[in-house]
Formats: structure tokens, sequence, C-alpha cells
């Protein structure tokens, strides 16, 4: 009458607030509106007062301001069925289905959230439709659980499976340990054979070099390196540059008895014209390119060098014309190796390249046969050449031995990753590496091999793209619900490619959707009897049971 | 073009009215080097006064001159010179989430759904142009939207809307009904030589409908009938973009000059009234397909008077703090001349905002009238739970802040349609004699009621806010701090000290601004919330302001299906009086009232309606007196008072 203007005090939600609906079984213990049963005994006025505190103590308040549609705690408890606080939690009872709170803020706001519709007042006409919902939900608990049963039986077989293969790695794993020992001790024998061949070969080309050497004389002064040439050339530049102008003039090349080419006791014009290319004078490029040919003979045999070439000269030169005959020294073809070894790793992608990668060394390192020589091979007399021959035996038999080592040790490697791939909790992921799953949409066919690579390929043909490369298990907080795979090929302008593999218990393993909400960042949904955990899924379904 | 000149004493303005490309010189004593040569020659002190030169490639002088007095008179004066923005659905004025692209139907529903998770109210989704089967508008992707209609019954199941693009171009396609229409009709811009003109845009080879044509204007406006485009509902808005048109192969990524238009005229004599008319197709299209709902149209392009018809954004800015700034300027600038309803890419349409650039650029977007975070499609996602936990909550509080004043916006737009006075103004439109005042670009009004100073500098801990003076003596108004009631007291430059969380803003003593503080999901799940107000007092203990409310989406509010109502609080109390007839019908009422600046607290308060008195609680909080539940609606008359023991 009076208040008619005024408005009552938000009457419906009050009512419906303080009468619960039907008294009887304990989950509706008489209580206000959106109070969960677990806080009813919180929601009782104090003993002998109509007053209440506010569940964070701030405020005590009349008990009849609780659900009046003012917000009077700074926690919001005391509109826990209204929307009247900005933070608070409204709970829906949902008899027939699942228990949940929703925020304050959709509470009467005239969208229908809970099923048992709770949250909005008589006007709305939210329909009752926990029963359903809840029967419905029943059959798909039902059919999740039969899935995951029967899921977990192809389980059980990948987990044997997989743990098969366990222990045939680590049998392997041993045999290769074994195997290895034997072939190192090989190695060594064989590395005695090679050294002793090698030093009668040595010997043997020395001796031959010896008489080979005095003829390429000539050759060798010229196939000098130009950088020690160009050393000794400066420094005879310094030492004829008396005035230290930068230049090297006629006069002062005239003070330089070797220089009197006709030996008459002086050194003319003419004569050391002649040094200097018929100029005046030359500055250092020119000396060293024009002038110290010239000069450097007659230096030498001055300084009484000419005649015996040095020591190390003929090092050098031994080298550079057997280089054809003689195998690449084992150190590099080793350096060799691991670069193959590790483009194996790697160049999936090329898988056709890394074949050639491989054998490349091996041609190289292993026969050091006269198919390969550009150069003509010196012409060796028959029993250096026999010597050559046992040492190249002797070789190839030690590199034979270090390659079936490298071999051994790549194995033993992939064994490693694999073991370190995570193949879940139970090893039942292990029978999916190696294997691939495509999924087509319109445009492109996608491609997931777990513990490899997520990729994608378009439909109207061109090359594959790596979307990411294997990295880890990503799940959270159950690991092995996620894969990531990572550096996939970068993105114009943007990221390198990754995705994301998100896995759920099914009977066959299948890619059912692959999207890209994030450029170049791919999401597979991948669905493996791998998942499938009867257990985990039951206990998790009971938990939600314990809240009703 | 419109130039308005401020003097402290006196503020004019002039607009040229032209639509062909127009330079202007502006010449102030500082930068006019002839005046002070001639003034160093002559010795004279004497300064000209400033001027600008128009210079515009064709047409006719057409100029309109604005007296002012004040700059207020001025904006007003060229309001009723090109009118104003019509009162938008409140829905506009909330939460716009867009980006380029959302990819599919699951897509959109999904980030709905996720803003519900993590209680953020939003209010629109928009779709840029990938939704369209390769860019025939009017038409969907099949296969990323099958379902459109199921798609946007999600949304506006919720209380949300759709907004999708429509732009000017027309793909080539001769299976495409829209150019089929166009050529067989004769419908597009044509070339000198009188043959369609052909440019290329995002479909590739595109042509232009010529929109001076009142047929083509009708004829576009047809399309959107909901028995021609068949795939939206009346709650899917529009967004025009490109429509100056752009067009990637032409002069100046433009129309070429020499094309004919409607009427034999050139395009270099209207080229910047082409977003114009295509606006009025829009906002006709709109209209006749729901003469129920006030259209809601984004537009890129406009001309003066297009405030009529649409809202506007920044264009595509980027990712750094800059353009943060140039976000509150530009639409300062736009707001005194007529068009208020701005905004810019909340986040920056280009580039990967760090995740502070991208919570200060919330704070200042919730204090502009447009607000919408938006991204190029090469940018990473960001959605606000895709950042660390307090970046979240640092956006969900800026977002609901932005809701909580929506009844303060709402009101600003109606009384925009009404007086022609901006939304939001600079300083200087309420402080003509602070010259200080006058350069202030980081700062604006709210109406008269609100003063906000953005972050809007990397790593700071304080901002230097200007309060202006009310006098050239230095006297200034008493601002009250919205988080803390504290009070500001003096003009001039105070540093203020800001956390993560804090946007400054401050609400002038002897202002009421009314608001709602219960969160939902969406501003339209709001309509029958109740009303906070918050009372700041005046040194005088006095403080007024108004509220506007009508149904927030239809046109019956000019049928008197309204309510505005002024709020006069004085001598310790708050009075109510209505202009016109409250003849809206609402469930809303009053839940609050908050008053800051009492020197006493009061021990109780009593409402009186029809002569019937009731008490009332009264709180103490902070440093305010909050009257708890007057529980009054709001078409009633009512008078409350302040009782002390």
């Amino acid at each position: 009458m009076q208040s008619l203007q005024l408005r009552q005090m938000v009457l419906m939600p009050l009512l419906l607030a303080l009468v619960a609906p039907n008294a009887g079984a304990a989950s509706e213990v008489p209580r206000p509106l959106g109070v969960p049963l677990a806080k009813a005994s919180l929601y009782q006025p104090r003993a002998g007062e109509d007053s209440w505190t506010c569940l964070d103590g701030s405020r005590t308040i009349p008990f009849s301001h609780i659900n009046d549609d003012y917000c009077d705690c700074a926690d919001g408890s005391d509109e826990p069925g209204t929307a009247a606080c900005p933070q608070g939690q409204f709970h829906c009872v949902n008899k027939g289905h699942q228990p949940v709170n929703i925020p304050s803020s959709q509470v009467q706001d005239g969208i229908c959230d809970c099923c048992d519709g709770s949250d909005e007042s008589g006007t709305v006409g939210c329909p009752n439709t926990c029963l359903e919902l809840g029967a419905a939900a029943a059959v798909q608990r039902r059919n999740a659980a039969e899935l995951h049963k029967r899921g977990a039986e192809r389980r059980q077989e990948m987990i044997s499976r997989g743990k098969q293969m366990k222990a045939e790695r680590e049998a392997r794993r041993l045999e290769l340990d074994q195997r290895r020992k034997e072939q190192e001790l090989l190695r060594a024998e064989k590395e005695q054979l090679k050294q002793n061949a090698e030093a009668l070969e040595a010997e043997a080309i020395e001796i031959f070099k010896e008489q080979q050497r005095e003829v390429d004389a000539d050759t060798a002064q010229a196939e000098r390196e130009p950088q020690q040439m160009r050393q000794e050339a400066s420094l005879t530049f310094v030492r004829y540059d008396t005035n230290k102008d930068g230049f090297v003039e006629v006069t002062e090349l005239m003070v330089d008895m070797n220089l009197d080419r006709d030996r008459n006791g002086v050194v003319t014009v003419e004569e050391a014209k002649y040094f200097l290319d018929e100029r005046e004078r030359v500055d250092l490029d020119a000396f060293v390119t024009l002038a110290w040919p010239r000069i450097k003979s007659l230096q030498m045999l001055a300084e009484g060098l000419f005649q015996p070439p040095q020591p190390e000269e003929v090092a050098q030169q031994a080298e550079v014309t057997t280089e054809a005959i003689q195998p690449t020294p084992p150190k590099l073809s080793e350096e060799q190796a691991e670069l193959a070894g590790d483009d194996d790793i790697e160049a999936d992608e090329e898988g056709e390249e890394d074949q050639y990668d491989d054998e490349e060394p091996d041609v190289g390192v292993g026969e050091a046969s006269p198919d390969v020589e550009d150069a003509t091979p010196p012409n060796y007399d028959p029993e250096t050449q026999r010597l050559i021959q046992q040492a190249n035996e002797a070789r190839n038999a030690l590199e034979e031995v270090e390659r079936s080592l490298r071999e051994i040790q790549q194995e033993v490697n992939e064994i490693e990753e694999q073991n370190n791939k995570g193949y879940g909790l139970t090893e039942e992921w292990a029978v999916h590496d190696g294997q691939c799953y495509n999924f087509e949409d319109r445009e492109y066919v996608y491609t997931l091999c777990p513990f490899d690579r997520a990729s994608q390929k378009s439909r109207s043909g061109g090359p594959e793209t790596t979307l990411g490369r294997w990295d880890k298990w990503s799940g959270e907080p159950k690991q092995y619900s996620q894969q990531k795979y990572t550096n996939g090929a970068a993105c114009w302008n943007g990221p390198n490619r990754s995705a994301i593999i998100n896995i759920s218990c099914a009977l066959e393993p299948k890619v059912t959707a692959v999207s890209e909400p994030n450029r170049c960042e791919y999401y597979f949904e991948f669905e493996t009897p791998a998942a499938c955990d009867s257990e985990a899924y039951q206990s998790e379904s009971e938990n939600l049971h314990d809240e009703l | 073009m419109l130039i308005v000149s401020y003097r402290a004493q006196r503020t004019a303005g002039v607009y040229w009215q032209n639509a062909a490309e127009t330079w202007v010189d502006i010449q102030t004593s500082e930068t006019n080097v002839v005046s002070s040569l001639v003034n160093f020659v002559s010795g004279s002190q004497k300064t000209p006064p400033p001027a600008a030169h128009f210079m515009s490639e064709s047409g006719i002088v057409d100029a309109f001159i604005m007296l002012g007095p004040k700059p207020m008179d001025a904006f007003k004066q060229y309001a009723a010179l090109t009118g104003t923005h019509e009162l938008p659905q409140l829905f506009a004025l909330a939460y716009h989430q867009s980006r380029w692209n959302y990819n599919d139907e699951r897509d959109v529903t999904s980030v709905s759904a996720k803003f519900d998770e993590y209680n953020i109210p939003m209010d629109t989704m928009w779709l840029d142009i990938e939704y369209t089967d390769g860019k025939r508008y009017f038409t969907w992707d099949k296969f990323k939207f099958p379902h459109p209609l199921a798609m946007i019954k999600n949304l506006t199941e919720l209380g949300r809307h759709l907004v999708v693009i429509v732009d000017p171009h027309i793909k080539r396609d001769n299976n495409y009904f829209f150019h089929r229409d166009c050529t067989d009709r004769g419908y597009y811009v044509k070339t000198r030589e009188g043959n369609d003109y052909e440019g290329w845009c995002w479909p590739g080879a595109a042509s232009y409908p010529d929109f001076f044509n009142p047929v083509v204007r009708e004829y576009y406006a047809s399309q959107y009938a909901l028995d021609k485009f068949q795939t939206v509902t009346a709650d899917v808005m529009l967004w025009n973009d490109m429509n100056e048109p752009s067009v990637f192969n032409g002069p100046e990524i433009t129309a070429p000059k020499d094309l004919i238009h409607f009427g034999n005229w050139e395009h270099r004599d209207v080229h910047n009234l082409y977003g114009h008319m295509h606006l009025m197709g829009s906002f006709a299209g709109l209209q006749q397909r729901d003469p129920n709902q006030r259209p809601f149209i984004l537009t890129r392009a406009h001309f003066a008077g297009s405030q009529r018809y649409a809202a506007i954004w920044t264009g595509d800015n980027f990712a750094d703090w800059s353009h943060l700034q140039h976000s509150v300027k530009m639409c300062l600038t736009e707001a005194v001349a007529g068009f208020s309803f701005c905004g810019a890419d909340v986040g920056a349409f280009f580039g990967n905002p760090d995740t502070e650039l991208l919570e200060r650029w919330y704070q200042a977007g919730a204090f502009l009238p447009f607000f919408r975070a938006h991204a190029h499609i090469d940018t990473k996602r960001r959605e606000p739970w895709l950042f660390p936990e307090r970046t979240r909550q640092v956006i969900q509080n800026a977002v609901i802040k932005r809701y909580s004043y929506l009844p303060l916006w709402y009101t600003a737009f109606y009384e925009l349609e009404l007086t022609g006075e901006p939304v939001i103004r600079p300083l200087l439109a309420h402080y003509p004699l602070d010259k200080e005042a006058f350069g202030v670009d980081s700062q604006l009004l709210v109406q008269d009621r609100l003063l906000v100073r953005p972050v809007m500098q990397q790593g700071v801990s304080k901002v230097d806010v200007y309060f202006p003076a009310i006098d050239d003596k230095k006297n200034s108004d008493w601002w009250y701090d919205v988080d803390t009631y504290q009070r500001q007291e003096r003009s001039g430059y105070v540093s203020v000290p800001v956390d993560d969380f804090k946007i400054p803003v401050w609400q002038r003593g002897g202002s009421i601004v009314p608001k709602k503080e219960r969160q939902r999901r969406a501003s339209t799940l709001m309509l029958h919330d109740p009303y906070t107000l918050i009372i700041c007092l005046d040194r005088q203990g006095k403080a007024a302001g108004s509220l506007y409310l009508d149904d927030e989406k239809s046109y019956a509010y000019r049928q008197g299906q309204r309510i505005h109502v002024n709020y006069e609080f004085a001598h310790d109390q708050l009075v109510n009086s209505f202009v016109g007839k409250p003849k809206y019908k609402t469930l809303a009422w009053i839940e609050r009232i908050v008053i800051a600046g009492l020197e006493k607290v009061p021990s109780s308060a009593s409402i009186t309606v029809n002569g019937v008195s009731q008490q009332l609680e009264v709180l103490q909080h902070d440093n305010t007196v909050v009257v708890r539940k007057p529980g009054v609606k709001m078409d009633v008359d009512f008078a409350i008072k302040l009782n002390f023991a």
C-alpha cells in the first residue's frame, strides 16, 4: 500500500531463499538460495539474536539482509542467491544432475544457467531440465566408461607390446655393449697392423720421393706457397728500402752485390733496373709480384739455400704429390662420419640426401683406389706399390672396424633417444613411434607421426611443410594428454610453426581434427586407445558424484 | 573541413564544405615567418591573428562561420549544421571483441564462451572479411561458417551481438549476383570512357557501386532485407571498411580522380563523400530491415555529417605507446568536430603489444566512446585469457569499469543527440579561461562529469595530471578520485601514483554520475539492473546530474518511451525532477547512493515518496557516505533527506 512505488524488498528471491523447496533428503537442508550444502551451517542467525556475520568477518548485519538483493559483505557472502555482489558465487543444486557454481553475474539475468532454473526467478520461466540432462549425462558417462573399458583392453595390448619393445631395446643394448667391447679390442689390433704397414709404406715412398725430388725441384720451387713468398719478399723489401719511403729504387738495389749478374763487381743501373722490371722504383706490391721472383734465386744462391731444399718443404711436397694414393687421414674421416651421422638424425625431410651423405665418407675413406685419382699417379716401382697396397688394406681393415663401432654407437644413441622420449607411464605409446596418421581437410593433408613430426601438405601437391618436430609431453595436469611439436618451418614474417596434439581415448588411433587458431600454431585432435584409462576415468566420475 | 580557434574570451570556427582534395595552411604567430620578419623590420610588437588558408582542388567556396563565443557554443553550432549521432543501442557502447579473423563458427562460439568462463563482460563479436565466400559480401564461406544462423543464435541467446564486415568493393565474378546486378543495371562507377571502372582490392578484380546514385543506394539498402540476406538476423550489425574507397592499384591507393559518378561528377569533385554515400545506403538498409532497431555501423571513411549514420575508429594503428597516445588525441579532435562515437583498436591492429601496453590500452579504451579490441591476421591471438592471470585481471577490471559507467555513456549520447554537445571533450570545452588547459591532449572529459587521464607511457609509477582552473585566478573545481574519493582541490599539475590496475579518473565536485555496479556478461542483460548514484559535492555542498534511460534498442524513445531525469543535491537533500513525462516502463530501481564530500556523517536518511516517508540505513565507506537501498523505481518522484543526530 504505502510502498507501492517503493520497491518491495525484492520479494521473490527472498521467499525462494528462505524456504527450501522440499525438506527431506540431506541435500535439501533448508538454507538460503545459492548456498551449497557444505556451507548450509554457516547461514544461521547468531544465537538469540537476529544478526549474522559476513563469512569474512568484516561486518555483522541483520539476518534478514541475507539475499535481500543488496550487497553488504565485502566478500559477497550475504548474497549467495542474487546478483547484488560483484564477485559472488551462486550454487545450483541441480538435483538429478551435477551441481555447479556459477558467478553471481549470471543470476537473474534472464538466461537459464542452472538446469533446475534456480538462478532465475519464475518470470523468466526456466524449465527444470536436470532429470533429462542427468539421464543424458549418465548415458554419456556409461558410454564413455564403456569406451574407456574397451579402449583400455587395447591399451593393455599396447602396453605389453611397448614393454616387449622396451625389453627388446634393452636386450639389444646389452648386445651392442658386448659387440662394442669386441670391436674395440679388434680396433686396437687393426690399429697396430696399420701402423706397421704405414711405416713400411712411408719408408718406401720416401725413398721413391727422394729419387723423384731432384727431377721435381724446379716445379717444387714454383709451387711454394705464395703466402710464404710474400713474407720473404716483404722482409727483403724492407731491407732494400733504406730511405724508408715505401719504394725500392734503382739506387737502393745497386748496393747489393748479389745482384751483379755479370759478376763484373758493379751492379749497374741496367742490372738493377732488370730486377725492377725496367722501372725506376717499385712499391711493395710491385716488388712482390715483379721484382722478388727475379731477385729471390740470386739471394738464395748467395745464402746457400738453393741447393739442398729445406726438409719441411720436402715433407710438404711429399704430401702434395702422394695425396692421390694416400687415404684421407683417419681423423678427418671420423669428422666426416660424424657429420654424416648428424645428418641422419636431422635430415628426415631430405631422406634421399642422407644416403649420399652416408656413402661419401665410405668411398673417400674405404678404398684409396686408383679410380678416385684426378692427378696422374706417380709411377711407383712394383715393390713400393706392393707396400702401399698392404698399407691400404690395413687402413681399410681398421676403418671397417671403426665404421662398425660408429654404427653401434648410432644404434645405442637411437635406443637412448627412444628411452628418453617417454612412451607413457607404462610404455603404452611405444607402438605409435614410427607410425603416421593422416587427416584431410578442404585444403591440406595433415600428417602426425608421433614422436617424430607433424606436417602439412597441400592437397593440390607441392612440398610438405613441417609444422613441428617432436618436443615433449606438455599436458597439464595430466602430462600424457598433450604433446608438443616445435621448431617447424618458419612462417613468412612470423614464428616457426608449432603443433599441439590434444589426445583423447578411442578404439582406433586417428587424427580427428586440425585447426590453426593462432597463425602458425596448429592444434591436432588425436584419438588413441593409449589414452583410455578405465580406472582413472572411473575415479574421476566418482569424484563428480561425490559432490552430489 | 572544420577549424575552431580558441581564445580565452572568444571561440570561433569555420566549416569549409568541400569534398575535393583540400589543403589547409594554418598560420599562427609562432609559425608565420613572414609576419615575424615584418615585425622585426618594423619594430612592431603586434602579432597578427592566426589564420587558415583553405585550398580545394575543385568546387565552390562554401564556408560557414560559427561565432561561439564559448567553445561549447561553437561545437553545438557545428552540430546544428551537420547533425548529431542518433542515440546508439546500448550494446554499441559496451565492449566489442574483434579480430581479423575469427576463423570459423567454432572459434566464434568458443571465444564467446571463454568470456563467460573468465567472467569478463563482452557484448559483440566481430567478423572480418574472411567469413565471406571469397570476399563476396552478403555471402558466407560455407565451409568455415556452414550454419551462420545457429552461430548467431548462440550469441544472441546470451544477449550478445554479431557485427559483420561489408565493404564497398564488389568482386568481379559473373556468378556473383551482386556483381551481375550492378553490371546489368549500370550501377558501377564509370571510367572517363564510360566503362565500369575496375580496380584491385580484397576480392581481386573489383568494381565500386556508385552510391551517389539514389537508385544504387536503394538497391544496396534492399540487399540487407532479411528475405535477401537470409543468413543473418536483425541483431547482426555492420562494419563498412575500405570505403574511401580503397583501391590497391589506384593512385594514392584510392580511385582515380577522373572516374565519373552519377550526375556526371568527376571523382575529384566528390572523393571525400564516397564513404558517406556508402553509409547512407547501409544505414537505410538496416533501418528498413528492422524499423524497430537503431542501426549500428562502424565506418572508416567519413565526411562532415557522417556522424548521423555511424561510429568510426582511428584506422590501422601500431602496437606502440605513441599510437596509444594518439588514440586519445584523435578521438578528441573528432569529438569536437561532431564525431563523438570514436575509438581506436585496443591492443593495436599491427604488431604484438606486450602485456603492459595491452593492459594500458584496455584501460584507455574503456574511457573512449567506442571500445573495441581488434588485431591483424598476422598477430598473435590476444584474447584476455591467453595472458598471465594478472594481465587478465587488469583487463577484466577495465572492462567491468566500462560497464559500470554505461548509464553515463548512454545518457551522454542521448544528450548529444538532443543538444550537439560532444560526449568526450577536451579540457578547454569547460575551462576556456585556463590557457594552460588548451594544449592538454592526454586527458579527456566525459561530458563535464569525469576527468580521465589514461596511463599511456611505459613503466611509469605515476602520471602528471592537469586539473584545470575555472577562472584566470587558478581557482578550480574539486575533483574526486573515483576509486578512493580522495579530493583534488587546486588547479595545476599533480603527480598521481598509479599501479597496474589504476585508471586515473576523477569525478567533478558538483556532479552526480549514474552507474550500474552489478556485473553481467553483456550490457543487454543489465537492462533491469538497479542504479547507483555517485554524488560528489562541490564547495557549496551541492551537486547535480542527469540520467537517461529507455529500452536501449528501439526508436520508441522518440515516441516518448523514455525517462530523462535530473538529480539535484543541496542542503543535505537529494531530489529528482523529470524532463518531460517519464513514460518508459522499467523494473530498474536505485540500489545505492554514494555521497562524497559531506562534512559530517549523517545518522540516517529518509526517503519520501508521495508524502510517505521511510527510514534508510546510512553506512560510512572509505571517504564516502552510502545510503543503503533506497529501492525507489526510476520513474517516481522522490526526495531523500540526510538526518544528522
